[in-house]
């Protein structure tokens, strides 16, 4: 099931975001879903922070906007490349809009209202150098 | 008339003191405190200690005792407060709260941190949390901020310096805050870039510190020449609704509004402020939420020298966190000693003239694109 190039790394929390292999469904955003209150929560809630009923797990999204963004140029924490950096995207599948890395390489191109869409790749590690499959956006390329 | 009032305050020097320790600095920003309010500790009836990191950077915790019994104070109710950035206000909230409540005629918080330590590292929210994981430092929280409110209120990284270039100048009539030398604006955008747009000058240093507050019941206060009256003291939480706009910031703004409304005034009756500047973009959405210039204007107000000292309402008198430094669990304590320095007209060279009521503001930690805390106290004279 796993492709070979992910196969042994971990990604850094489970239910953030789908897992490979991506060659039939593109990686999407896990979060939290509440029947009686109609809401969409990322990261996924324990209970429904408005009803304390059951969640369940559902896709927030795979493409968004950039609302903000930065670049940290000091020396990064778990292994991310230096520099790195960091957006908000709103999100089209549910509006929510969510913390999250962007693609290193492309940081020459940030800019807010930039559109965006979802990729996993081994970024960073744990904090103890083993690597980790991290979720990040990278802009979007519109046919 | 208050609920409560502040009878006195200690405070050590912000900076480095590599040959202290932690109990060691608390106890003198306490012995302090109560030389200042004049009372012995015996009378003391609850104390609250506040510190944030020593529990991962040394190991060491409930530490309230060991300062407390320093300074000659045992057998009564201590507790030990983390609240993040907010920790020294929150220690200040509950001693405040347990006066007001009548628990107490009189109540003690302290605040002390130790962060000149080679292995600080970058300061997050937490670290096993998801967005710690994903990357957020604290300085991002409000990079993201900061490149949002240029692009919709067309503010420039030179205003922002502007806070920095003030707070400096202020700091240098402050003899306990940690950076006195005057900057200019050139230095601060020439400065390394910490976190696109924020330069290591706009973003607050570490320090080592210690404040401490001594809150007292009216019938205490009335009894001493130079007490202050707490006219509010209100401690918020975020509200973690998605999305979060991150220039109206609702959590600030709520809280603010809290604290005048049970003062029973507006942000036009404040002489004078003292508020979380952690970077330079705080302070600035900061004078928003505390309604001292309406949304969006809070980077041209700083621009214009509204509040400088000589200006319509100054802010962070003491240098602030940008020239002060940031020992967390200390720098709530830290704001309140300023504000009753001020009030009480013995700030020296960096008076406020006609001093009467004052703000101190605080947040602390990230949670959801909102804050997981934020304390806000007005007090007059």
């Amino acid at each position: 099931m796993n492709s070979e190039t992910t196969v042994d790394i971990q990604p850094i929390a489970p239910g953030i975001f789908t897992l490979p292999p991506y060659d039939k469904n593109p990686p999407v955003l896990l979060g939290g879903y509440c029947q009686k209150c109609d809401k969409r929560y990322f990261p996924r809630p324990k209970y429904c922070p408005g009803c304390l009923g059951l969640i369940e797990e559902t896709t927030v999204g795979s493409t968004g906007t950039i609302y903000s963004y930065t670049v940290i140029r000091i020396k990064p924490p778990l292994g991310f490349p230096s520099p790195y950096s960091v957006v908000y995207v709103d999100l089209d599948e549910s509006g929510l809009r969510v913390f999250c890395l962007f693609d290193p390489e492309a940081i020459d191109q940030l800019r807010i209202g930039l559109e965006v869409g979802l990729a996993v790749k081994p970024l960073g590690d744990n904090g103890q150098g083993e690597p980790r499959l991290r979720p990040y956006f990278t802009p979007r390329k519109l046919n | 008339m208050a609920y409560a009032s502040v009878v006195g305050v200690g405070m050590i020097p912000f900076g480095k003191h590599p040959d202290r320790t932690l109990v060691d600095l608390g106890s003198e920003a306490a012995y302090m405190a109560l030389k200042d309010a004049d009372l012995n500790p015996k009378n003391v009836e609850i104390g609250f200690f506040a510190n944030g990191f020593a529990g991962r950077l040394f190991g060491d915790f409930t530490i309230g005792q060991n300062v407390f019994w320093n300074v000659g104070i045992n057998s009564i109710p201590v507790v030990n407060v983390e609240n993040a950035c907010t920790s020294g206000s929150t220690a200040f909230y509950l001693a405040y709260n347990a006066v007001a409540a009548g628990q107490v005629e009189l109540a003690f918080a302290v605040g002390a941190e130790k962060l000149y330590v080679p292995e600080l590292g970058l300061l997050n929210s937490g670290q096993t949390e998801l967005d710690t994981q994903l990357g957020r430092v604290a300085p991002a929280s409000f990079a993201l901020r900061a490149i949002r409110y240029m692009e919709e209120f067309d503010a420039t990284p030179e205003q922002f310096a502007q806070v920095s270039v003030k707070n400096r100048r202020h700091s240098g009539l402050n003899p306990l805050s940690q950076f006195r030398d005057p900057i200019t604006i050139e230095e601060v955008l020439g400065s390394p870039m910490v976190v696109d747009p924020l330069t290591r000058l706009m973003c607050c240093p570490n320090a080592d510190g210690a404040a401490a507050v001594v809150v007292a019941s009216p019938d205490i206060a009335q009894r001493q020449g130079r007490a202050v009256n707490i006219d509010a003291a209100i401690l918020a939480t975020g509200n973690y609704e998605n999305p979060q706009d991150q220039l109206r910031w609702e959590t600030d703004y709520r809280a603010c509004g809290v604290a005048y409304e049970k003062a029973g005034i507006g942000p036009e009756d404040i002489n004078m402020a003292e508020c979380h500047d952690a970077f330079a973009i705080c302070e600035i959405l900061h004078y928003e939420a505390m309604g001292l210039c309406p949304t969006g204007e809070g980077a041209r107000f700083a621009a214009k020298g509204e509040t400088e000292l000589g200006g319509r309402v100054p802010v962070n008198t003491s240098g602030g966190l940008l020239s002060r430094g940031h020992p967390v669990g200390a720098t709530g304590l830290a704001q309140i000693y300023e504000i009753v320095t001020q009030l009480r007209h013995e700030a020296g060279k960096r008076q406020v003239e006609r001093a009467k009521v004052g703000l101190a503001h605080c947040m602390g930690g990230d949670k959801e694109g909102d804050t997981k805390s934020c304390t806000v106290a007005i007090f007059s004279v």
